[in-house]
């Protein structure tokens, strides 16, 4: 379990990459990596691919960066979730308020 | 140094053997052509020294002969002549005869010329075992590349195409192909691919394209970032390579839905997103180094991350394109890139290569060229295989006391040990999902008494967490029991969970409050588990998770 995040050459994009588990284990890593989203960030892609687990926790974590991100930036995009992970995210309706692809 | 003397007059021979034999040659003797053949198969000789009239084979028969017994060394045929008219002096030529010595005999003529066909035939020796040498190297050689051509023939090929998704064209310019082109799928469904050109061309240049390609394969198989993929393709070039070589190139990953783009470029051409007519939308510049030049540390992972549209086109060449020449030394260069892909409308990476030939006038190659032409268009599903499921039953159970409730991830651990049961893994992350809510209810709220009604207020999330923490490190006397049951009859899986708390229900006892309490987390239980039932008093619960 572990989290790394990574700013686009250009400076647009910030990924936070979630290895492992997403729960609330990471709440306070996950808070700091959104925290230094600058004026130039259009876009943040929280990166699923090594995410094997996630729970409501998690959930509740991603609708706090939304709520604390508001209009500031452009669009938040959850990717590269495996099958399981995306279903979760649907039946729980992510997908009116996140671009989940 | 061995010289044959064939005369028919005994004289003659006795004459030269004496001569010959002064100045330390060995001497053989023969009386017509015929003899001579003979002794030429039996007896290594240097230079032979040929009368012309002879009984029963003469001079101008034997020459040739003799010539075509020595095969590819030289063997000076010298006639010994008293004839001076030009006739006969170009019949001995014509026959194969190398020079003439008259009767009677000069000794410092003979002298000299059997020395200068000695050092003629000396040189021929060397340069025939010369030749025999290389010709073995060569065919060694040979044979070593027919050997690692298969080798890289077998490891590089694509064992699945992508005709939707990629178009591309690889022309080595000598046997071995110092660029490579690898497209694989992620287990996610994303589209990856890599557009590499190593240092050179030749075997030198192809040698780094075999690890380079298992690590392609192997990350993307287990689904990794493009600058993860790029770190690692880095580190294995770094510590192979020599350091005068490297690999300049792209790695792109086109999501699984076709609208986003990810690429890591390091030293190779710009790339083009283009449109169906070949219009550039787009053009991506490398932002790094080549791979296998900079270390672990200074290695740099920044990504270009792009929306596409289903309509749109990635173009991605190696500098043998750009950098071919015209015969008058003109280069290809980006501008006829360019208008090649706005030639015709969907253009194909054949069309591009048959307008860098006409360019060069169809002249030798002097570098590989290698073009990719990516459709950004979503992936079709993936095939889903057909599970097959442990015959067994199984079940497991475990009590948690307050110490093991404290440092250790109980939900983690009984999941790893279930995902090893047959056709279970395909379910982990539900099973994860159904667990880790009912045993966090369990322990926030059964155990530590901590009501989720903090988690509404601004802050409250980050708040109850560090409640929780708290909470968790007093708890002194607590007991959480797990156990999970797998049936094999119908294909489920029976949980229940129950702990040693008071139960919501002696505070809270209406159907709504109970919803609340539990959120979110509850209505994804009901989702995914077949039921969900908790007991009278709210401190356990049993859930069953269908696995068809």
């Amino acid at each position: 379990m572990s989290l790394s995040k990574n700013a686009s050459s250009d400076g647009k994009t910030l990924t936070i990459q979630i290895r492992g588990k997403f729960d609330f284990n990471l709440v306070q890593s996950f808070r700091q990596a959104y925290a230094e989203v600058g004026e130039q960030t259009e876009k943040v892609v929280i990166d699923l691919r090594e995410t094997d687990y996630m729970d409501s926790s998690a959930l509740g974590m991603l609708l706090n960066m939304k709520k604390t991100l508001g209009d500031s930036i452009g669009s938040i995009h959850i990717s590269n979730c495996r099958p399981q992970l995306k279903k979760i995210l649907q039946i729980s309706r992510f997908d009116k308020k996140f671009d989940i692809d | 140094m061995r010289i044959l003397v064939v005369d028919d007059q005994p004289l003659n021979c006795t004459l030269l053997k004496a001569m010959l034999e002064q100045q330390s040659y060995h001497v053989e003797v023969a009386n017509d052509g015929c003899q001579a053949l003979e002794v030429l198969q039996s007896t290594d000789i240097d230079i032979v020294l040929l009368d012309v009239m002879m009984p029963v084979m003469d001079g101008f028969e034997a020459a040739p002969k003799i010539k075509q017994l020595a095969g590819d060394v030289y063997l000076p045929v010298i006639f010994i002549t008293a004839l001076e008219d030009h006739a006969s002096f170009e019949k001995c030529l014509a026959v194969g005869g190398d020079d003439f010595i008259h009767k009677p005999f000069d000794r410092i003529i003979l002298s000299a010329k059997i020395k200068a066909h000695a050092r003629t035939r000396k040189l021929s020796q060397e340069a025939h075992l010369q030749k025999k040498q290389l010709e073995y190297h060569y065919n060694q050689t040979e044979r070593e590349h027919e050997i690692v051509e298969h080798i890289f023939s077998n490891a590089l090929s694509q064992q699945v195409k992508f005709p939707h998704h990629c178009d591309y064209h690889l022309s080595p310019a000598s046997m071995f192909n110092g660029d490579m082109f690898l497209m694989a799928r992620s287990p996610m469904g994303g589209f990856y691919c890599l557009l590499g050109d190593f240092t050179g061309h030749g075997l030198a240049a192809a040698v780094g394209a075999l690890p380079a390609s298992r690590v392609f394969y192997t990350m993307v198989n287990k689904g990794m970032a493009v600058n993860d993929i790029a770190f690692e393709l880095n580190n294995v070039l770094y510590t192979l390579l020599p350091g005068h070589m490297f690999c300049a190139a792209a790695i792109v990953e086109l999501s699984e839905s076709g609208k986003s783009i990810s690429a890591w470029i390091g030293g190779l051409p710009d790339l083009y997103l283009i449109d169906q007519e070949g219009v550039v939308i787009r053009t991506l510049e490398a932002q790094h180094m080549a791979l296998g030049i900079l270390d672990e540390e200074e290695f740099e992972r920044h990504l270009i991350h792009l929306e596409v549209k289903p309509d749109q086109r990635l173009v991605m060449a190696t500098d043998g394109i750009i950098e071919t020449e015209s015969k008058q030394g003109d280069m290809f260069g980006e501008e006829l890139l360019k208008s090649a892909l706005l030639s015709i409308p969907m253009v194909t990476t054949a069309d591009i290569i048959e307008k860098v030939h006409t360019f060069s006038e169809h002249g030798e190659q002097q570098d590989d060229l290698s073009i990719a032409i990516i459709n950004c268009i979503a992936s079709e599903a993936l095939r889903t295989e057909s599970t097959t499921y442990s015959k067994l039953p199984f079940s497991i159970s475990m009590s948690l006391n307050a110490g093991q409730m404290k440092d250790s991830d109980p939900i983690l651990e009984l999941v790893d040990v279930l995902s090893q049961l047959e056709g279970i893994n395909e379910h982990r992350s539900n099973i994860f999902l159904l667990l880790s809510e009912a045993y966090n209810n369990s322990l926030d709220h059964g155990v530590l008494g901590l009501d989720s009604e903090i988690k509404n207020q601004d802050e409250g999330f980050f708040e109850f967490y560090q409640l929780r923490e708290q909470a968790l490190v007093c708890l002194t006397d607590a007991l959480i029991i797990i156990s999970a049951r797998y049936c094999p009859d119908s294909l489920s899986l029976f949980f229940s969970i129950c702990d040693s708390g008071n139960g919501f229900r002696n505070q809270e006892s209406n159907d709504t409050e109970l919803h609340r309490e539990h959120g979110r987390g509850l209505s994804l239980l009901n989702e995914i588990a077949q039921s969900v039932r908790y007991n009278h008093a709210g401190n356990e619960v049993e859930m069953v998770y269908s696995l068809q």
